[in-house]
């Protein structure tokens, strides 16, 4: 067992250092900083971004965006989500919605809000949405999975329906919620960056990659890159520590 | 005192399953209903349980009591293990710690006491079911109704969930209403023995079994001559009566 996870690390490592190889295979032939920067040259950058005293209100507040957006999105999904799983009505309702909603071009979405919204805004809006299908799909699914056995047999032992919501429903619904969670995420991080990255609020990951890109400055295009995917690996590993916690009996198959 | 069921029709996908059917269930009791498939054994159970509503007929006795369930499949909560499963229906009067120890007793006599931590999806399909029985007992009730919960397994397992059963039933007599198609099953566990026919249902026969429930052996003379006698009812004879 410990020696396949070892296993696993090390073919991760080698996937890895096979994309820097290829990269400094790149930046060697075209042979400019303006082009392909060294990745040496840009995981110095990255060190000298995290020293700059500016680095943790732009990280802070596009991590706060996307904790904003992931609650914006994350109540009303279990709301709607709940409901459409317990209503074939309710969700016949709320399926053309979703898929409109997961249709739209996140482009488009930002394009329109960059009308309505101020710049702050944009990126949480676009956050919001395009989290919010995810969640909502993740929690109907995971309502519909129940046993109604399970819920049978709690019935028939008068178990109080209070204690059946809490000890039947919502741990069945939980591995759901989770992936749902992590996939919402995922795609929330990318959105909340092009957001930032075209309605240029004063703080952001977003503004200042495309500073950087104005001014040519590749390396630290490719810096803050590196920094916006280490914060969703984070995140993905947080909710992942929480999953393990939360479903621990699914893990124990 | 028994529990009676006077006068029951009841009407199932336009067959008559009951028709002014009598039945009485002696309390403290294994009773078990056997019968071929489909004669409506379930829907009896289900109108016992308050699930079903009969089209008419009384019972009697069954007002005010509690009802503990075995069904086929174990119905456990995955994400509790053995000993959260079993308290999960036991009355939140019963404080905390008298829950655990009434939950450790019955764990003990079901012979997973090693589990007592483990989740279901670890648990092999036969103490998964020792689980369901151990839980049937933890619920504070008066009568337990059993649907099958022996179909499908081996004769080795089914040995194993009669002895648990037993050895629990011993020391907590409840009403129990036991309802199957293996005439084996029947002879092993039951006090009385109730034999069905197909729709609409009367009683071919009632045997009393006049043993104590644990260390039954089917090999004896007793018992295989009511295995006999219960073939015949169910119009299922076995091959030694052609070759006699």
């Amino acid at each position: 067992m410990k020696i396949s996870i070892t296993k696993k690390q090390y073919i991760g490592l080698v996937s890895v250092i096979m994309m820097v190889v290829a990269w400094k295979l790149a930046a060697m032939h075209f042979d400019s900083d303006f082009v392909v920067p060294h990745p040496e040259k840009t995981i110095l950058t990255v060190i000298k971004l995290f020293v700059d005293p500016g680095f943790i209100t732009i990280v802070g507040t596009t991590i706060m965006r996307g904790l904003v957006g992931f609650v914006l999105s994350f109540i009303p999904g279990m709301v709607f989500g709940i409901l459409a799983g317990i209503s074939p009505g309710f969700n016949a309702f709320l399926r053309p919605i979703l898929v409109t909603i997961r249709s739209i071009p996140v482009i488009a979405l930002i394009l329109m809000a960059l009308i309505w919204l101020t710049p702050g805004s944009v990126p949480v809006f676009i956050a919001m949405l395009t989290m919010f299908p995810f969640i909502c799909t993740n929690v109907t699914d995971g309502i519909r999975s129940i046993d109604p056995h399970l819920v049978e047999m709690a019935t028939f032992y008068r178990v109080s329906r209070y204690r059946i919501i809490r000890e039947v429903y919502i741990p069945a619904i939980m591995p759901f919620i989770m992936s749902g969670v992590s996939s919402a995420m995922g795609i929330g991080w990318r959105a909340i960056i092009i957001g930032e990255v075209l309605s240029q609020p004063t703080y952001g990951i977003g503004t200042v990659m495309q500073t950087a890109q104005t001014f040519l400055k590749v390396d630290a295009v490719i810096a803050w890159t590196i920094i916006a995917v280490l914060i969703s690996y984070g995140f993905e590993k947080i909710i992942r520590w929480i999953e393990n916690i939360i479903v621990v009996w699914k893990n124990s198959l | 005192m028994s529990l009676q069921i006077k006068d029951l029709s009841k009407t199932f996908d336009s067959i008559p399953v009951y028709r002014n059917f009598d039945i009485d269930f002696p309390e403290s009791t294994i009773t078990c209903i056997l019968g071929p498939s489909g004669c409506g054994k379930t829907t009896l159970l289900n109108i016992i349980g308050r699930i079903m509503v009969p089209d008419s007929g009384s019972l009697i006795g069954f007002d005010n009591k509690d009802i503990s369930y075995i069904f086929q499949d174990p119905r456990l909560l995955p994400w509790k293990t053995v000993m959260g499963n079993i308290d999960f229906v036991m009355s939140r009067d019963i404080p905390a710690e008298e829950r655990k120890k009434q939950a450790g007793w019955l764990i003990r006599l079901v012979e997973l006491d090693a589990f007592a931590d483990y989740y279901p999806s670890k648990l092999s399909g036969g103490m998964r079911q020792r689980v369901s029985i151990a839980r049937a007992f933890a619920y504070s009730s008066d009568i337990i109704l059993m649907d099958e919960p022996l179909k499908g397994l081996d004769i080795a397992l089914k040995n194993n969930l009669i002895r648990s059963f037993s050895r629990i039933w011993q020391s907590d007599r409840r009403t129990v209403i036991f309802v199957t198609h293996d005439v084996d099953e029947a002879l092993l566990l039951g006090n009385e023995i109730v034999v069905f026919s197909r729709p609409p249902v009367r009683i071919v026969t009632h045997e009393r079994v006049e043993l104590p429930v644990i260390n039954r052996s089917l090999g004896s003379d007793y018992l295989a001559g009511m295995k006999k006698k219960l073939h015949r009812a169910l119009g299922t004879p076995l091959h030694s009566d052609f070759i006699s």
